[in-house]
This record gives structure tokens, C-alpha cells and sequence, in this order.
């Protein structure tokens, strides 16, 4: 530490001990030499040394005997109380003596002692000539003052140690014996080496905090989960720390630290949440030092190498240089929500997937969708393969991210399917219905998944970087097809989360496909069905448009249940029947048909509802025993030009609805007995008009039982349903119906629905026009063929 | 008296089970058989038949025979098809057995 200009002219009013305690000159120039001498030696002593104690008793080493015949150095604790951290003397023994002594008896730091005083006040003290007297009334106990008198404690300089407006000490040197007084001047030196020991105290104080702190620092830090980089203005990585490296996809911290700026960043791929590339003049630390500031970035992060993808939150904050007030480094923290945003994806992807899945029963046109939604979210592209009925593979769906390499396959169809006696691939995976992922970290099993020697000319279009082929399962379990998806150009490594989430997806749509399977197989059904049991098609009523659709639950070998009909049994009289025979198989088709033409029979025979029911549940009770039971609604209307009168007549069968042109439904008709079980049975008829707009609805419970027990749209939620039976075409409107009844009972009925609409056609309501009538896709049929008389 | 407690749902899938107990020599040998329908949610008009037979099948044995009422779907069947005029309906076992 330099010597400053004030210091030596200070020093120059010091007496040297060694020469005999003369009084000094103020222009003996020896002797302001020797002064400054002293100061540059505790200069240097001070600057050498950070450690507390060593440093004191260095200091006070340095005054005996040059100074002193004995220096102590008492320190205040934060506690106040005080302690001493030096003590020299001339005589060894004597200073350990004073050493066990003040342990035994420590200053108070309120009483009477010198130190005391000086730490308190701040304040230096001059004490030439110490009587006895004196020693004793600040003795601290009768043991310390025999200590004083008999170690001759003659005259003393007590100089606070200042620092920061706080005084951390007392330097206190000491005369003994008949030793020369100390003076003034004295106390100006003393004060001085005190004021140098403080600074370098308090220096050695914070310096150690700040040790304290930095070693915390830097252990928190560097065992921190989280990911920390600190760049400095040129955008040198001055601090990394181990988990900065690792999730940087390095091994070590050094190699963040020792690169030239900028190397590191093109080792990866850096996307926003939109999928841009980003570049180091992005990053928020790179915003923050160009003096922007930034706010958290969530960039995907891709590892060019291994093509590992993390997902990242970036945020940077600034360390602000206290004097220029200039940022001098960046602190970036990297939070790795990897985890978070690949299930935010995935689910975003798999809620997308299924609402697209569930919507249609075209599967085809679906799981084009799907694949086109895989890419190139999930992978750069995606096929799907279905096993036909011979076992053939067909691809319905693919999708390549890259136009021209999705052209070169063959557009959305894509390249020919494999088949099923490959060894590899798709075909093992229907096979086997075990998921496969490989990535080109094996080559061999990746080529063996991707390759199709037979179609070289594919190469280009199904080259792989990573690929995952899923099965496509129903509810048996056993693969229907398979998804493909695999990751090409871009250098995005497809994951094991990739995997787990392809699985899903195979999962949903081997339940969609095997539902509109199902669904397809149940339309050939109940058309086959219909054509036996239910009229060819509908007649036609003039001004009315009579529409009935029938809808069949039932599994491949169970036919039976609900019936309609519809015809003319006289000039302008017509009759409506929906019916419900109970159980499934040949044996309810048997009674179904019976209960048709019995009741065609007992129409064209001028029986009343009530007469034609009763002949039915007689033909009932005539069968072989075994409780065969059957509802009905019957409805015979007579038409005339502005309206048609209605007859109801119900044998345990539900109301039928009558809508009138507001869309406000009412049931009309009397509950009457189940026909075939009950004798005698009672049935009741009931008359209703019908208006033009106005709609009848007949039905079977089907339609109310759907979605029970959870989920049950029930009568009421049909009565909901028919207020936008307005609004809507009479076929639009039994559409909706069985839309419904199939939503509330999630795509898979378990009873038949039949339903059979009547609306009067007026001079008005563009709604009451007939609808399109050429799709047959449920045994809908429609007028065309004469009455049947 | 025998109670056939009846719960969920009785329609195609759960009638044979149901006609097998009803067939059972259990039933057969009771003076009494009770349907308790309280825990039943649902039943369609298979389920109709079952019950209607079982009815059927203890009048021929000269059985007394009851059912106690079940949830409003099997409430609103037996009245929509009025089956339950014709078969004696109870509000528990209990009153069944309180009779005697």
C-alpha cells in the first residue's frame, strides 16, 4: 500500500524509540524516515494478508518496541462485547500472561476501562502518566489491577479503529516501567496506524463476507437443478454451471466457459413456440446486453447432433456495474419445461385427434385428417395402413411436411402399401401389434422399420431420421393397422413420449374405424332387415311428407324388434304404425312380421284402432307359449283439404308427439296395455287434428332409451329436441333425432331406433317442403309405389 | 317368501340370468315370491317379459307374488304399458310379509 503525502507528514512528529526517547525534531529528517519507514512496513503488512488475526498481530508487532513495551488490539464483536485479537509485548510471558488474563476477566464493554471508553466514544485517548490509583479504578476485578501495578503500566495511547463512521476497535500501546510518557504527537501516529489497521480490518471483514457469500454463491449456483449462464458484454460465457451443461447437451461447464462466442449456439436448433428458428440475437441475455429488455422466452431447443428436443424458458437479468452503471453481464436461467409442453402438445394433439375421429363416421377422410395434423407437429410424416377384409394392407392416409416429397409419393394417398408377409415394418407391427420406435442411433433396426427394398424409387419420400410404427387397435386388441410417423428432415428426434403418444392415437383410431365399421355393418344390416320387415319404401300422401327412419342396434345375427308401416286402407284414410316386439333373432322377426300385416289386415277389414289392436294381441296369444309381447302406436288419419283428423290408439307403446308449426310438442294419446301377456287388455283411443306445418313424430323407445342409464336423452329431452322441428326439413328433423339419440349414447345403440314423422304440407312453410329423399343410407324409404288396397 | 332383490339393469343381456333364478327350486317352493325392483335403474320391454312370466309362472303355482317399485324409467314401462295394474305392487318386502 502507497505511502500518501499527509501520512509522512504526520509521521514526521513520531519520536523513535531508539533514540532513547529523546523528543524528536519536527525537522529530523532520520527520523521521519523511520516514521514513514513504520508506515510502509504496516502497508505492506496490511496488504499482504487477508487473514484477520494474522494481519492484527503483524500490525501490532510492528510497534514493539518501537513503539510500545506491549500493543493489544481489541476488536468489537456484533455483539458488542469485546474481544481481544492481538497481543504483543517485549516480554513473551508476559503477553500470554495478559492473554489468559483478559480470557478469564473480558472487558466490559460499559465500564471504565480505557478501551472501553475509546470504542464507545470514537474518541482517541492519551494517558502519559498512570497512577496506581488510575490503574486500579478501571481494573476489571482486583486481579487485572495487581496485573497493571505490577507489570509497571506507566503511561499509555489508546486510538479507536474507525471505519465506515463505526469504530471496529481499540489499538492500544503501552509504556511500562520508568519508561518515556507518551504525548501528543504519539497519539497522532498511533491514531494513524490505527486508522490503516481498521481499513485493512474491515477490508479482511468484507472481503471474508464476501468470500462467504460468493462460496455460497457459487454452491448454490453450480448444484442448482436449474440451468444458469452468465455472459459477459462480448458474449463470452463467463459462468456455466453443470446443469447449464447438461441441458445444453454438453458434458461439462468448462466447455460453455472456455468457447468463443457464439460457437455454441450452432450446435442446436432453436424454435419459438410457433416453430420459427431463432437466432443468437434472440436470446433475451443477447437483448438484454444490446439494451433491450426482454421478457422470458420458451424456445424448443434441438440438439443438432443427437437431435434430443427440451423445450426451454429463457429469462435473462442484468448485472449492473455499480460505477459505470453499465450492464456488465447477462444472467441467463434456463427452466426446462420440457415435460410440461410435450404433454401440452400431446394433449392439444390428442384432444384435436379425437374430436376429428369422433366427428365422422368416413373413416378414411378422418384419418387423412389425423395424419395431416400429425405433421408436422409431431413428426414430418405420417402414414396410417388399415388391414382389409383378405388381409390386404391399404394406406388411407399420408402426409409429407415437404410438398415436393409428398408429390413424389403420390400425393395424400401415398406410396403403395406394404403387405402383410413382410418381414419387417408395418406389417410386423399388425402382426405382432407390438409399437416399434427407432431412431438412427440404430441404424440397423431404423432401416429395418423404414426400408422397402421393393419400392426404391420411395426412398426419397419415406427416408427416416427416426421412425415409430404403432398399432391400430379395436376392442379385441388385435391390430387393425398401423400408424407410421417419422421424423426426416428436420432433425427432431422422435422420444419414447413420441412413442407413448402414438400409442394413444393408435388406440382412438382403432376405436373410430372399428366403430364405423361396426357402424357401416349395421347400416347393410337393418337395410336387409328392412327389406324384409319394413315397407320398401313409403307412400306418397298427397300434401303430407311422410318420412320414417330406422336405425338397427343390433349385432350381426340379431334381427327383430321395431316396425313401422305406413299405407292407405281406404280412399283418404291412412293408417301410421310404429311398433316394438320384444327380443331379438328369427323368432321377433317372426312375431314383427305378424304384427304388420295382422294390422294391415284388420285396416283394409274397416276395423277401428281399438279393433285392429285387439285382433293383434289375439294373434299374439294364439302363438306358441313364451310371453311374446309387442307395442304399438297406431295412428289413423283422415284427410281433408286444410287439415287431417288423427285417431291414437296405444298398446304399451310411448305418445306420439304432435309439433305444432311453433316447434311446442305435446303428447297426444292414452297409455293402453302391452298386447300379447295381459288379458283382458285395454285400450283407449284418443283424436287429435292435425294442422298444416304441424308435425306428427311416432317412435320407439330406442330413441328415449338412448344413453341410458348416464346419459339418457329420455322425453322430455326429445320434447327439448322437436322445438327445431320448425327450422328444420321433416327429414332433417329425424335426422336430428337419431344424431341425438346416437350422441347421448356414444355412437353405439342398444336397442333399434324407428321413427316415423307425418307433416302437413300448407300453402306456406318453406321448412315443411319435402327433403332430399335419395339417400337410403337406414332403410328410409320413400313414396313411389300405389297404396296397398 | 322369497325376495329377488333385481339391481341395474334388466333388459336382453341380464333376462336369462333373471328367467334362470325364476326357474330355480328355490322360487319354485316358495308360497311367496317378491321382485324387488328399488335398486333397479333400468328395464326395457325383454325385461317386461321376464317379469311377466315370472308373474305368470307363480299364478300357475299358485304363488303370491309382488314387486316393489323401481326407478322412474321402471315406474314409467309399467305405466306406459300398464303391465302394473296387473301386478301387485308393494312398497317392501316387508308389507309382503307384514300380511301374514
Amino acid at each position: 500500500m502507497p505511502v500518501a503525502e499527509p501520512l509522512s507528514r504526520r509521521a514526521r512528529l513520531m519520536r523513535m524509540p531508539g533514540s532513547k526517547r529523546e523528543p524528536i525534531s519536527p525537522t529530523a529528517q532520520h527520523v521521519s524516515d523511520d516514521a514513514v519507514d513504520l508506515l510502509v512496513e504496516a502497508g505492506a503488512v496490511l496488504a499482504t494478508s487477508l487473514e484477520l488475526s494474522t494481519t492484527m498481530s503483524q500490525v501490532a508487532r510492528l510497534t514493539v518496541p518501537r513503539l510500545a513495551d506491549l500493543c493489544v488490539i481489541d476488536l468489537r464483536d456484533d455483539d458488542g462485547s469485546i474481544r481481544e485479537v492481538a497481543v504483543v509485548a517485549d516480554d513473551e510471558r508476559l503477553a500470554r500472561d495478559l492473554e489468559d488474563l483478559r480470557a478469564r476477566h473480558r472487558l466490559d464493554p460499559d465500564g471504565d476501562h480505557p478501551v472501553a471508553h475509546v470504542i464507545r466514544s470514537g474518541e482517541p485517548q492519551l494517558l502519559p502518566e498512570m497512577t496506581n490509583a488510575l490503574l486500579r479504578s478501571f481494573a476489571q476485578g482486583s486481579e487485572h489491577a495487581r496485573f497493571m501495578v505490577d507489570r509497571g503500566y506507566h503511561s499509555a495511547v489508546v486510538a479507536p479503529l474507525p471505519a465506515r463512521g463505526r469504530t471496529l476497535g481499540a489499538l492500544s500501546v503501552l509504556r511500562l516501567g520508568d519508561g518515556e510518557p507518551y504525548r501528543r504527537d504519539d497519539l497522532n501516529l498511533v491514531c494513524e496506524l490505527a486508522r490503516r489497521a481498521a481499513l485493512a480490518i474491515d477490508n479482511a471483514r468484507l472481503f471474508s463476507d464476501l468470500q462467504r457469500i460468493d462460496r455460497r454463491l457459487e454452491a448454490i449456483l453450480v448444484n442448482l437443478a436449474e440451468a444458469i449462464t452468465v455472459e459477459d458484454v462480448d458474449g463470452r460465457t463467463v459462468f456455466a454451471n453443470q446443469a447449464a451443461a447438461h441441458l445444453l447437451g454438453l458434458t461439462t461447464a468448462g466447455e460453455l466457459t472456455s468457447a468463443e462466442p457464439g460457437a455454441i449456439m450452432p450446435r442446436f436448433l432453436v424454435l419459438d413456440e410457433q416453430g420459427r428458428e431463432l437466432g443468437l440475437k434472440d436470446m433475451p441475455g443477447r437483448r438484454l446486453l444490446a439494451g433491450g429488455r426482454p421478457d422470458p422466452l420458451v424456445v424448443r431447443n434441438i440438439v443438432r447432433a443427437t437431435g434430443e428436443e427440451r423445450w426451454l424458458v429463457v429469462r435473462s437479468s442484468p448485472v449492473i456495474d455499480p460505477e459505470t452503471d453499465r450492464i456488465i453481464y447477462a444472467v441467463n436461467v434456463f427452466e426446462n419445461i420440457t415435460d410440461v409442453k410435450r404433454a401440452q402438445v400431446a394433449e392439444s394433439f390428442m384432444s384435436e385427434a379425437g374430436r376429428l375421429l369422433a366427428a365422422s363416421m368416413d373413416y378414411t377422410t378422418t384419418l387423412q385428417q389425423v395424419a395431416r395434423l400429425a405433421v408436422p407437429q409431431i413428426a414430418d410424416w405420417c402414414a396410417i395402413d388399415l388391414l382389409g377384409d383378405r388381409e390386404e394392407i391399404e394406406r388411407v392416409a399420408f402426409h409429407h411436411a415437404d410438398r415436393d416429397k409428398l408429390a413424389a409419393a403420390g400425393g395424400l394417398d401415398g406410396p403403395d402399401a406394404p403387405t402383410l408377409d413382410e418381414s419387417t415394418g408395418v406389417a410386423e407391427v399388425i402382426r405382432s401389434g407390438r409399437p416399434r420406435l427407432a431412431t438412427d442411433a440404430q441404424p440397423d433396426i431404423l432401416a429395418a422399420l423404414a426400408s422397402r427394398p421393393e419400392r426404391p424409387e420411395l426412398a426419397g419420400a419415406i427416408e427416416a431420421r427416426s421412425m415409430i410404427i404403432v398399432p391400430i387397435t379395436g376392442a379385441t386388441k388385435t391390430a387393425i393397422g398401423a400408424i407410421t410417423l417419422a421424423s426426416s428432415q428436420s432433425i427432431r428426434q422422435l422420444s419414447h413420449a413420441d412413442l407413448g403418444l402414438a400409442v394413444r392415437l393408435g388406440r382412438r383410431a382403432g376405436t373410430a374405424v372399428e366403430r364405423a365399421r361396426i357402424y357401416t355393418e349395421r347400416a347393410r344390416i337393418a337395410h336387409l332387415l328392412q327389406r324384409a320387415l319394413l315397407p320398401e319404401s313409403l307412400p306418397e300422401i298427397p300434401g303430407a311428407d311422410v318420412q320414417a327412419l330406422y336405425s338397427a342396434a343390433g349385432e350381426l345375427n340379431e334381427v327383430g324388434g321395431d316396425f313401422y308401416d305406413v299405407f292407405e286402407y281406404d280412399a283418404d284414410r291412412w293408417m301410421l304404425v310404429v311398433g316394438d316386439v320384444c327380443g331379438k333373432g328369427p323368432r321377433a322377426a317372426g312375431v314383427t312380421a305378424l304384427a304388420r300385416h295382422t294390422l294391415r289386415a284388420g285396416a283394409i277389414s274397416d276395423q277401428s284402432p281399438t279393433e285392429m289392436l285387439h285382433t293383434l294381441h289375439r294373434a299374439l296369444r294364439r302363438q306358441p307359449p313364451g310371453a311374446d309381447l309387442c307395442t304399438v302406436c297406431l295412428v289413423t288419419m283422415t284427410r281433408s283439404p286444410e287439415r287431417a283428423r288423427l285417431t291414437i290408439a296405444l298398446a304399451g307403446h310411448l305418445p306420439p308427439l304432435l309439433i305444432d308449426r311453433s316447434g311446442a310438442a305435446t303428447q297426444v294419446g292414452r297409455h293402453g296395455t302391452i298386447l300379447g301377456v295381459i288379458d283382458p287388455i285395454d285400450i283407449h283411443e284418443v283424436e287429435a287434428e292435425l294442422h298444416a306445418g304441424d308435425t306428427l313424430l311416432l317412435y320407439t323407445d330406442g330413441v328415449v332409451e338412448a344413453g341410458r342409464p348416464k346419459r339418457q336423452l329420455g322425453e322430455q329431452g326429445l320434447l327439448e329436441l322437436c322445438r327445431r322441428a320448425p327450422a328444420l326439413t321433416l327429414v332433417g328433423l329425424l335426422e336430428r333425432v337419431e344424431q341425438v339419440a346416437l350422441e347421448h349414447a356414444d355412437g353405439s345403440l342398444r336397442d333399434d331406433i324407428a321413427l316415423l314423422g307425418l307433416r302437413l304440407l300448407g300453402s306456406t312453410p318453406a321448412a315443411s317442403a319435402p327433403g332430399s329423399l335419395d339417400r337410403h343410407r337406414r332403410g328410409r324409404g320413400r313414396g313411389g309405389e300405389k297404396p296397398v288396397r | 317368501m322369497v325376495v329377488l332383490r333385481l339391481i341395474g339393469e334388466l333388459d336382453l343381456a341380464g333376462a336369462p340370468l333373471f328367467q334362470s333364478e325364476i326357474d330355480g327350486a328355490e322360487i319354485s317352493a316358495s308360497a311367496m315370491v317378491v321382485l324387488d325392483l328399488r335398486e333397479l335403474q333400468f328395464i326395457d320391454s325383454t325385461g317386461l317379459r321376464v317379469i311377466f312370466s315370472a308373474h305368470a309362472r307363480s299364478l300357475e303355482r299358485g304363488q303370491q307374488f309382488a314387486v316393489t317399485n323401481g326407478s322412474e324409467q321402471v315406474q314409467r314401462l309399467l305405466s306406459i304399458t300398464r303391465v302394473g295394474e296387473h301386478v301387485r305392487i308393494i312398497d317392501s318386502p316387508e308389507d309382503m310379509g307384514a300380511q301374514l
